[in-house]
């Protein structure tokens, strides 16, 4: 038995990638209908090993080792929830969920509309690149599902929302995407509390205030966004960046708040640019906070390609903090 | 199907009873016919017409705590699991009182309440979902099992490969149907696989299989029934292949011109209510004053169906908003 | 222009080095003196910096190499970029803001809706923004600074007698409008050195043209003005510490008294405009100004006002000037009045038209000669023909 278990009941530091091994082993012991599917999550531990352990100590009713078969896997757990369990289903990688595409936007997310049948699930999706992962292990999907009535997304960026996000993905009566970044599993640390707590979904964050432009973002570019505040902070551009944490349901009050405070907004992003989250926030701040706006809307994202492979050229795809730098002065100069 | 057989292993009230679900779906599906051709339905109409014994067949053999998670010509499974001919009738007419209150149409009917599992247009996407819903059946050691069905044309996608393989790796409680009508939509059967049978297949997955008759109701039933206990006494999934002809085109605006007529007069002869009187007159079970009672009988209860349909109201546009997610309320238990 | 990073000499008895580390990725854009690449020898190791800006085009020598001294490593592109490039984010292309001069009424919806619910005229902010563009901060600051103003001033006011009220008083609460005209109305003749200086123009002409154009008197009053300032243009100008501002540009303010206060829209470029033209724009602006329908750009920008008391029955006035100009015409009622002409008395309809300037920029006499061919032009006979 290692990392995932063990751990659970010490206070100490955890990592991002633990702090889900922890919020999928505290559902489970507390709500008996929650289980698992995934491609190598039981005997293997997962591939990230996330489930380390779980199916020795849940047994394999409820860790099912499955046969690769996204489509059948995900058709499968919206019939479970149907009949009233809580699958949480893995995608190995966040990249393999267009196999079952067909499943999660006709069935899943049009079941309740359509015939009042909760499908109460989670998919599981490890996206994002800067792991040398090439095109199809290092994609970021949420905008094919961004405009599918009936699911939920959402996108943590710590521990502790890693956590809280996917205990309440858990216990959402309704098909939740749970996107988590691959690049922060071991790179981020923090101290989590022990006693239960969940992170409401379609509540965004400000992880840091600041007056003179609101950054909006998601996932492992929150970081980003703090690391280049850092830089900014010293020609007094202060930086106010707003997490998302959920992506569907949008919190538009926390966005609009900041943007009406500081008139100058810059999307940000990893998954590419062109009709990307960015595009509908940037129209929304258009339509609802135009008097607010004392400067374009900004969008940093990545350009519209796959994600490549050579390390020089992931290097140029993705967004760096020097970008969001660039970006920032160049707003806050008009 | 050797009549003794049957004499032995169907009691004559539980054939009498197929008997009229084979009626109320033929007169109810010709009603929304010539509702549709009157133009008082609108969108697209599909029928069983000449393929009712099949869901029929299978959901007579079901218990009240089992799940059916039919496809496109499963009307009689509708009926047989609680769903009234007037409910159809005001989900075909997008009317508030039908299962659906007007957010989808035609047979995408569903009721988790009465183990109505919705279709989805896209063909054998609910294979995996009935596999799931064994599946957690299987979890909860719950004796129930999954009814499922799909056409010829259902089996060539990916979903029907993916559904059997878990079923049959899994040992889950769900039965396979496949209505084989030789047709999908223009496609005959032999552009749609190269396999004689469709349920030469199931051996690919390691998964038992039959053929039957699909116009024989009786066939139908008694195979629907080893197959359900096998599944639910823990023997795992059967692949059943019914044996039918497509009599009307795809739907009912399709005039099907591509089915050879000596093809449809053929199978006109085998009719499953034609069949099924025959049985019923030579065991003896009943006579032509039984099955004019029993006309009569469905053509009132379609009336009355469709008399309450009309009158009910119709959604308000507005109801469009609604119900996009569900909340925590419906899944308190 | 490619130029050639080399592995320098590290040092006198030095003749190789080996490659560390690229700290900037083949296609990444460096600054000059930022660090561009590590280098080892066996005595010391140093990051090199960029000789100039531009962007890293190929890398010849890997990491781990080890190449003579003077080997060419790797080139730089130095061309400057595209100027509309900013940055490369991941080759998404930020584009550079257009900073060209902030055209007029270029206001962003932020800096318009505040200047709006404060009551700010813009026109007279300075933009710290680029371009000259007025910010956000630029009108707040503004609002921030009127406060203060408006503290130290009610405290002045303040020192006297607290006002208490009797029951013959009655209190009437005072708008926003009537704080914006009263202070604005008492910083003027603080600010300007008031002269009033009368003449009388005979409307003959004006009228004889008026028989067959539904015109008021208010649009030939402003063409004459206009044709005025052209021949006089100091009278369109702004008092500045460095030096008197005359302006190009002639927009015309025209005084409309609503219920309770006044709003003062503008006619832009006067001068250019046609009097029957002028006649449309004026009867419009009113009209808009009294159903508060005006845009803020409308009311900002004026250089010189016209006011017609005479609208009233008032003959003559002594009105104030509108800050930052430096003059205002006050036009009093046109009357039938008896003069003298050719020695004969004859009945003509006459006005009197009231200039208040501003003593700081202009003398009287240069007041005067402005007001003499503003009468010349109203007088004159070919009215008909300039329609």
């Amino acid at each position: 038995m290692t990392t995932g278990l063990a751990d659970a009941m010490t206070s100490h530091e955890v990592t991002y990638l633990e702090a889900i091994s922890q919020a999928l082993d505290e559902e489970m012991s507390r709500d008996e209908r929650v289980f698992l599917m995934g491609e190598d999550i039981g005997a293997y531990g997962g591939a990230f090993k996330i489930t380390e352990g779980f199916l020795q100590k849940y047994g394999d009713h409820r860790v099912l080792d499955t046969p690769l078969a996204e489509s059948g896997i995900v058709g499968a757990a919206i019939g479970a929830a149907m009949m009233g369990l809580r699958p949480v289903v893995e995608m190995q990688f966040a990249d393999f969920i267009s196999c079952a595409f067909d499943q999660i936007i006709e069935v899943a997310a049009k079941n309740h509309y359509r015939w009042n049948a909760p499908v109460p699930m989670v998919i599981r999706a490890p996206f994002g690149g800067g792991v040398h992962g090439g095109p199809f292990h290092s994609e970021c999907p949420e905008g094919w599902f961004f405009h599918s009535p009936g699911l939920k997304l959402v996108a943590p960026s710590t521990p502790y929302d890693a956590k809280g996000l996917l205990k309440a993905a858990i216990r959402d009566p309704n098909p939740v995407i749970y996107f988590e970044h691959k690049f922060l599993y071991r790179r981020i640390k923090a101290v989590l509390p022990t006693e239960d707590y969940i992170v409401p979904i379609g509540k965004a964050e400000v992880k840091r205030t600041g007056g003179t432009i609101s950054v909006i973002t998601y996932g492992a570019m929150v970081h980003l966004a703090l690391e280049a505040a850092t830089v900014l902070e010293k020609e007094n551009i202060q930086l106010e960046v707003v997490d998302l944490r959920t992506l569907i349901p949008l919190d538009k009050e926390t966005i609009y708040e900041s943007v009406r405070k500081t008139s100058k907004a810059i999307m940000l992003h990893e998954d590419n640019k062109t009709g990307g989250i960015g595009a509908e926030i940037a129209a929304l701040l258009a339509e609802d906070c135009f008097d607010s706006l004392d400067g374009p809307v900004l969008r940093v994202a990545a350009p519209d390609t796959p994600v490549p492979f050579s390390t020089p050229m992931e290097e140029f795809f993705l967004p760096k903090a020097s970008d969001i730098v660039a970006a920032a002065r160049m707003l806050a100069a008009y | 199907m050797d009549l003794s057989v049957v004499a032995k292993d169907i009691t004559r009230t539980d054939l009498l009873h197929l008997y009229y679900y084979l009626q109320l779906t033929r007169t109810l599906e010709n009603r929304i016919t010539a509702l549709y051709r009157q133009g008082r339905i609108v969108g697209g109409v599909y029928t069983s017409h000449g393929m009712e014994a099949i869901a029929v067949g299978y959901a007579f053999a079901l218990q009240s705590q089992d799940v059916i998670a039919p496809y496109h010509r499963d009307m009689g499974a509708f009926l047989i699991r609680g769903i009234t001919p007037g409910e159809v009738i005001a989900q075909y007419l997008g009317k508030r009182t039908g299962p659906t209150k007007g957010k989808d149409g035609n047979v995408h009917i569903g009721d988790l309440k009465r183990g109505v599992i919705g279709f989805v247009s896209h063909l054998a996407d609910n294979l995996p979902v009935a596999t799931g819903a064994a599946l957690a059946f299987h979890i909860r050691g719950e004796p129930h099992v999954v009814v499922t069905n799909t056409g010829d044309g259902g089996t060539s996608r990916g979903d029907f490969h993916e559904a059997m393989n878990f079923a049959a790796v899994r040992k889950l409680p769900v039965v396979f149907f496949c209505n084989n009508n030789q047709y999908a939509y223009s496609t005959p059967v032999r552009n749609q696989m190269a396999v004689a049978n469709v349920a030469d297949r199931a051996t690919g997955y390691g998964m038992p299989a039959e053929i039957v008759d699909g116009n024989d109701v009786a066939a139908v039933y008694l195979a629907a029934r080893r197959a359900i206990q096998k599944a639910r006494s823990g023997g795992g999934p059967t692949f059943l292949e019914c044996k039918t002809m497509r009599m009307h085109g795809h739907s009912e605006h399709d005039p099907a011109k591509y089915v050879p007529q000596a093809l449809l007069d053929e199978w006109k002869k085998k009719d499953p209510i034609v069949k099924a009187e025959a049985m019923l007159k030579t065991l003896g079970y009943a006579d032509e004053a039984y099955f004019h009672d029993i006309e009569e009988r469905v053509k009132k209860e379609v009336d009355a169906g469709v008399e309450w349909a009309e009158q009910s109201p119709l959604p308000d546009g507005r109801e469009t908003l609604d119900g996009v997610f569900a909340t925590e309320a419906e899944v308190a238990s | 222009m490619q130029t050639e990073i080399i592995m320098p000499q590290l040092g006198e008895s030095i003749a190789e080095g080996t490659v560390i580390e690229w700290l900037i990725p083949v296609g990444g854009r460096v600054e000059k003196d930022q660090s561009l690449l590590e280098v080892e020898t066996d005595k010391v190791a140093l990051e090199i910096p960029s000789p100039s800006s531009g962007f890293l085009t190929d890398v010849l020598i890997p990491v781990g190499q080890t190449v003579p001294v003077g080997t060419v490593l790797a080139h730089l592109n130095t061309d400057s970029p595209d100027p509309t490039v900013v940055s490369r984010v991941g080759g998404v292309v930020v584009r550079q803001m257009d900073l060209s001069p902030a055209e007029e009424d270029h206001y962003s919806p932020a800096v318009k809706q505040i200047a709006r619910e404060h009551g700010v005229d813009l026109s007279l902010l300075q933009g710290s923004g680029g371009g000259g563009r007025i910010t956000k901060k630029d009108v707040l600051d503004y609002i921030a600074q009127q406060d203060d103003t408006r503290k130290t001033v009610t405290r002045s006011v303040e020192t006297e007698q607290p006002v208490t009220v009797t029951q013959d008083e009655k209190v009437l609460p005072l708008t926003a409008m009537r704080k914006m005209i009263a202070e604005r109305m008492v910083k003027s003749r603080h600010t300007s050195a008031h002269v009033v200086t009368v003449f009388e123009a005979d409307f003959s002409a004006v009228a004889k043209v008026r028989e067959n154009q539904p015109l008021t008197y208010l649009p030939f009053v402003i063409h004459a003005v206009a044709r005025a300032i052209r021949d006089f243009p100091v009278l369109n100008s702004s008092w500045g510490e460095a030096g008197i501002i005359q302006k190009r540009d002639i927009h015309v303010g025209i005084a409309v008294a609503l219920e309770d206060g006044l709003l003062v829209p503008v006619v832009k470029h006067a001068d250019r405009k046609r009097l029957t033209q002028l006649g449309h724009e004026v009867t419009d602006l009113a009209e808009r100004a009294r159903t508060k329908k005006l845009n803020p750009e409308e009311v900002q920008g004026g250089t010189f006002t016209i006011t017609n008391h005479g609208g009233f029955g008032s003959l003559l006035s002594t009105p104030i000037i509108h800050q930052p100009q430096i003059a205002i015409l006050g036009v009093g009622a046109v009357q039938k009045r008896t003069v003298v002409i050719n020695e004969a008395i004859a009945i003509r309809p006459m006005a009197y038209l009231s200039l208040s300037f501003d003593h700081r920029v202009i003398d009287g006499a240069r007041a005067d000669s402005f007001m003499k061919k503003v009468k010349s032009y109203i007088e004159q006979e070919e009215w008909g023909q300039i329609l």
